[in-house]
């Protein structure tokens, strides 16, 4: 694991820093998953699970953890390296964080559209098997509580959580994907269709206000990251 | 709740502190260190009075520690957001800035404006260039419709603060629309129209 | 404007009258007027509730009004001047009148549905500027930091004026100024 050559490629902090930000050559798992956090937040619904990311950045965590213990438990060890552990361990916090981050947000959105994940497999595949789990488990605890607490006092053909309503609505809670979200491109985006029928060229680095709707399938293919 | 309300569906200021925080910034550190392996990549090593290239969050850790010196960016300094203050109110477009520009300009004069030159002068003009942005913004608002709007130029977090609203109010124009104007829109400024009924 | 169904506001919404005329005579529901007759008998004028209006107005049982909050004098005042209608005059404060505007649009027919839907619109576009405006600038009275002064007078009058979803976009602004401004004051330093 030589990261130096990702290191060399890297940016410095001038007027174009963020173009580099948008190629994907020489892009950390640490700047990949800060993206898809970031995407993760604005996205109305739950985007597919960044499973290999986050096992490279526990890998990481994991050996940083290693050499860490190897070097407090060696006597020998020199202040000046005691100094660089403590870099070490400072960067291991904010891994740390990002990663909980990204979680929580997933959490959020599955506890939320719990329901909704049930029923779709469309949905289900996007998600790890721990956060299915828990979509299962929290909408069956869901259920159980609203029966228990009204529902059971209703008359029986009442008594349902996921019935379609006549003008469309269901009663369960779908993500809006009709809501507005600030898209910047990370490559020359063409014939993005409108709402309204028209096409849209979307330039390499252009930062537009749209509906998650007419970008979903480029944030999925991380053609346009969500800012 | 696993996420409290303001949370959603953006980040926080101090969440684009973080991310702004992985940037690379040079720094002249003033003790000596072999190379480190972090998760990042590769830091150091060390050889003052030879610089160095570092994230963010290192430079700022080792600079409260007083173990370093950094070295602005080269868009951090009066010159450079005169000419860029001077476009912003020269134009109706917006000006170039770095993305992240508010987070690290935030972020170094806090911790190290003594490393800064004339660092009440570069607030004084980032208050200044923040106001002209955020007035030219408003003018945008006008061209907000329920299907797309374009913002070169708009840096994280300008767009960070506007959000909440332009979302909503978009959101609210969506609703606003008939079915029979959905495909076929046009949002046409006051005409006058038939009140007989 | 929430379609979500568990969206409390979209209940309350619902629950907004339109005033109905009965086309036929119904046997019984008098009580529904209020006063003591037993029948409703045709052409008898009751405010029905929102969630039951339309099903009624579809199979052709009742005639209804266009509401006074969207009556032809007040829609030639926003033609002319939308930025300056209180439009919580017209619905109370906190109500909503984008939203029961939207109802009204969809129980009409062409072309009067797509006329209100255009009032609708360009109103809520013509405000949208101040609206910003205003909640950056005067950034209402707790809490207010570096406003001038009086400054929450004018911040609250306007908010007067501001009818549900306009005041909700009003918060929006405050609140996300507010923690940006937060932010940029704060300190890293321990």
């Amino acid at each position: 694991m030589d990261y130096s050559d990702d290191f060399d490629a890297v940016r410095a902090t001038s007027s174009t820093a963020w173009e580099d930000e948008t190629e994907d050559i020489g892009q950390t798992s640490l700047q990949r998953l800060t993206r898809w956090w970031i995407n993760e937040r604005g996205a109305p619904d739950i985007l597919v699970w960044q499973a290999q990311l986050v096992e490279e950045l526990l890998d990481s965590l994991h050996n940083q953890a290693t050499m860490v213990q190897h070097i407090r438990s060696d006597p020998r060890t020199s202040e000046q390296e005691h100094f660089r552990v403590v870099l070490v361990q400072t960067e291991m916090e904010r891994v740390k964080f990002l990663i909980r981050s990204y979680l929580r947000v997933r959490i959020h959105k599955i506890e939320k559209y719990a329901g909704y994940i049930m029923r779709e497999p469309g949905v289900q595949v996007k998600l790890s098997s721990g956060e299915l789990t828990h979509a299962q488990k929290y909408y069956d605890l869901i259920s159980k509580y609203f029966h228990s607490s009204a529902l059971e006092g209703l008359p029986e053909n009442m008594r349902s959580l996921d019935e379609q309503l006549p003008n469309g609505r269901s009663m369960i809670t779908e993500p809006d994907k009709d809501r507005g979200v600030f898209v910047r491109a990370r490559k020359k985006c063409e014939n993005v269709r409108l709402p309204n029928g028209d096409s849209l060229t979307i330039e390499k680095g252009s930062i537009h206000l749209l509906r998650y709707r007419t970008v979903e399938d480029l944030v999925a293919r991380a053609e346009v990251e969500l800012i | 709740m696993a996420l409290p309300q303001p949370l959603r569906p953006g980040p926080t200021p101090y969440e684009l502190e973080f991310i702004a925080s992985d940037e690379l910034i040079e720094i002249s550190p003033s003790f000596s260190m072999e190379r480190t392996r972090l998760i990042h990549g590769i830091i150091g090593p060390f050889r003052p009075p030879g610089k160095s290239k570092v994230p963010l969050w290192l430079a700022v850790n080792l600079k409260l520690k007083r173990k370093c010196n950094i070295v602005p960016p080269d868009w951090l300094n009066v010159e450079y957001l005169q000419e860029r203050l001077a476009e912003e109110t020269s134009s109706p477009a917006f000006s170039a800035l770095p993305f992240r520009f508010a987070e690290i300009a935030k972020v170094l004069l806090d911790v190290a404006a003594d490393d800064l030159a004339l660092p009440d002068k570069i607030r004084s003009l980032l208050k200044d260039l923040r106001e002209a942005r955020q007035s030219k913004s408003r003018d945008g608002l006008k061209k907000l419709d329920h299907i797309q709007l374009e913002m070169a130029n708009l840096c994280s977090m300008e767009i960070n603060e506007l959000r909440p609203f332009f979302v909503k109010a978009m959101g609210v124009f969506t609703k606003l629309q008939t079915d029979s104007q959905g495909n076929a829109d046009d949002q046409a400024g006051g005409q006058d129209m038939d009140f007989s009924w | 404007m929430d379609d979500d169904y568990y969206s409390i506001d979209a209940i309350l919404a619902d629950n907004q009258k339109i005033q109905c005329t009965f086309k036929l005579d119904v046997p019984n529901l008098g009580y529904l007027e209020g006063g003591e007759e037993k029948d409703i008998k045709t052409n008898s004028k009751i405010q029905l509730p929102h969630w039951l209006a339309p099903t009624l107005l579809y199979q052709d049982w009742v005639d209804f009004a266009i509401p006074p909050p969207f009556s032809l004098r007040v829609r030639k005042a926003l033609n002319a001047e939308p930025r300056h209608v209180r439009l919580s005059s017209l619905v109370g404060g906190g109500g909503q009148w984008y939203s029961f505007g939207r109802m009204i649009v969809e129980l009409l027919q062409e072309p009067q549905s797509e006329e209100l839907a255009k009032v609708l619109q360009q109103t809520f576009h013509a405000r949208l500027v101040d609206l910003m405006d205003q909640a950056q600038n005067f950034g209402g009275a707790a809490g207010s930091m570096g406003g001038a002064v009086g400054s929450g007078d004018v911040g609250d009058d306007f908010r007067e004026g501001l009818e549900g979803v306009e005041r909700e976009l009003f918060t929006l602004a405050q609140d996300s100024a507010r923690a940006t401004k937060l932010w940029y004051e704060s300190s890293d330093k321990k």
